[in-house]
């Protein structure tokens, strides 16, 4: 069968090939990595996807447009809120829908409390990856915390759908912006400690220093995005590029490292979590009284033509396509998601290192098994 | 040389690890529970199995079999059969298969007549599929009950409908009948 042999170098008798999953660890999900190596070397990598893969497009091309939201929760699961928005946001440029200016500063801290708990996910199973489980349990502390916050407000603890076209589909229980300064305050010192348990650790600096180094223009021929390509030292974040909902109003710093290693990328990570909680901070500091959603037509038929949102999901850019051609029912649905694109650098990127590297540069790229398969 | 700094460095890096997890050790409370014994504080917003509120002064069920809820799901879980007919219609039979549920809020916010809620009730799992098919009976509040005083409630005021209707007939018919002689006297 074609399929089980090793895509790139031809394998000698000497060589072994292996599979890494689908049911392994640290890859993540449902990934199987096709290994061939040469002793503790990795010669080839072929990763073979699709265990997961629903047909999420053409589900969400079947349904009337705001039903399609739910779905976008499977995408990214580590993040939903993250695509809820990007969905709303190409619904609401197919329809000429607008959003309340309270819905957008509401979106802006959701997603940004969404973004905190994914890095948190990856900061715990990263240090899972290298071999220190004390920061893999007090990171997931930390997110559970979190997820009780998001709860609160959603009623969910991982498939939120909350972000809907038009706006935001409640608002914040009483006393929540009290709630999230006193997780916030907490937090920021709790992830300096754990911060120190890693950064501080000679171990883990050399098993993540100088590993995987992806070069700016290798970054920007592949198409990376997020902290992937921040931390190869390009500095772009459609959050600061191409701002939208309450972004612009926002100020924070965008983490850029120049590195571009396994470190580089974790660092930017670590970073952008203080960031998110500036964010939010001003969120709930200058959010304007008024509507969480805006007035919405009763039936749905945008004229027929096209849209295109991107937005700045924890892993980078997720963008999503719709096209109508004036019925209820998208026509296409399709969604552009960052980590099948990292994944995509994965069998250049490990060529030539030794296995555990190659796990750390998996890590690293934190690719969510979701929105690759779709 | 470079070997002795390198085993201090990492000597301290232990020491500071040690100190962050002693610290988390002796000084934080634990927020793990013993699941089936001690039970999480859920959110009242929490988005969990549905039910269909009784309405004691009306003696009803909200629900009006208007299909609403079933037309905004994504996947199909709600199937309904409709009772009754105009004001006074509600459904007699309403199935919500929780099998292909994505618990994504939006039948509840279809509904205007605030017919269906979900509860702060969370464990679905069983050994057998059909404990996640809900019927009316399992549904409403009140249970099978609730769902018989509904039927009861409906039934007697479509009588009664019926009745105030055949009586106004009737009394159209009388006046009609008691105009026309003096119609036809007068003329």
């Amino acid at each position: 069968m074609t399929a089980m042999q090793p895509a790139v170098g031809a394998s000698t008798s000497s060589d072994m090939t292996i599979n890494l999953g689908p049911q392994h660890p640290s890859t993540h999900g449902v990934l199987r990595l096709m290994v061939a190596l040469d002793g503790e070397y990795v010669k080839s990598c072929r990763p073979v996807i699709g265990y997961l893969h629903r047909g999420l497009e053409r589900m969400m091309a079947a349904r009337p447009y705001r039903q399609s939201v739910p779905f976008t929760d499977r995408l990214d699961y580590c993040a939903s809120l993250n695509s809820n928005l990007a969905i709303s946001q190409a619904i609401e440029r197919i329809g000429g829908m607008a959003v309340p200016e309270r819905a957008q500063y509401l979106r802006v801290m959701l997603c940004e409390m969404n973004r905190i708990a994914s890095h948190l996910i990856f900061f715990g199973t990263y240090a899972a990856d290298i071999g220190a489980t004390t920061a893999f349990l007090y990171a997931f502390r930390e997110r559970e915390r979190l997820l009780d916050l998001l709860e609160a407000y959603t009623g969910a603890r991982l498939t939120y759908n909350w972000i809907r076209p038009g706006g935001v589909a409640s608002d914040m229980p009483e006393g929540y912006a009290q709630a999230v300064c006193a997780f916030l305050d907490g937090f920021l010192k709790e992830l300096d400690a754990y911060d120190t348990l890693l950064t501080k650790n000679p171990i883990f600096r050399v098993r993540t220093e100088g590993v995987g180094i992806i070069s700016p223009e290798k970054a920007i021929a592949h198409g990376a995005s997020g902290p992937v390509l921040r931390g190869s030292g390009v500095n772009i974040d459609l959050r600061r590029t191409e701002p939208y909902d309450a972004y612009p109003r926002m100020q924070f710093d965008v983490p850029v490292r120049t590195e571009g290693d396994c470190l580089a990328r974790y660092l930017v990570r670590v970073e952008e979590m203080r960031q998110s909680a500036r964010i939010i901070r001003q969120c709930l500091r200058e959010m304007p009284e008024g509507e969480h959603w805006g007035k919405q037509p009763k039936v749905f038929r945008p004229a027929a033509g096209e849209a295109y949102s991107r937005t700045e999901s924890p892993r980078g850019e997720l963008s999503i396509y719709l096209v109508s051609d004036g019925t209820a029912n998208p026509v296409r649905v399709r969604v552009r998601g960052p980590s099948f694109v990292h994944l995509s650098m994965l069998h250049e990127l490990v060529r030539g290192v030794k296995v555990a590297d190659m796990i750390a540069i998996l890590g690293s790229l934190d690719t969510v098994l979701g929105e690759v398969d779709r | 040389m470079s070997g002795i700094t390198s085993f201090i460095r990492g000597f301290i890096s232990i020491l500071q690890g040690m100190w962050i997890t002693l610290q988390n050790l002796v000084g934080r409370r634990k927020i793990t529970l013993l699941y089936p014994y001690q039970r999480p504080d859920i959110s009242p917003r929490w988005r969990g199995i549905f039910y269909l509120p009784y309405n004691d002064e009306a003696g009803r069920i909200n629900c009006v079999g208007c299909t609403l809820c079933a037309q905004a799901c994504p996947t199909g879980v709600i199937t309904m059969t409709k009772m009754g007919a105009g004001k006074h219609a509600s459904v007699n039979a309403f199935t919500m298969d929780l099998g292909r549920c994505m618990f994504c809020n939006l039948c509840i916010e279809a509904c205007p007549f605030d017919a269906i809620h979900m509860s702060t009730r969370f464990e679905l799992a069983s050994l057998d599929r059909g404990v996640s098919l809900l019927t009316i009976d399992k549904l409403a509040r009140g249970g099978a009950d609730a769902v018989e005083r509904t039927k009861r409630t409906i039934e007697a005021a479509l009588e009664q409908e019926a009745a105030a209707k055949a009586a106004a007939a009737a009394a159209k018919a009388q006046a009609a009948a008691s105009a026309q002689p003096t119609e036809g006297s007068g003329a």
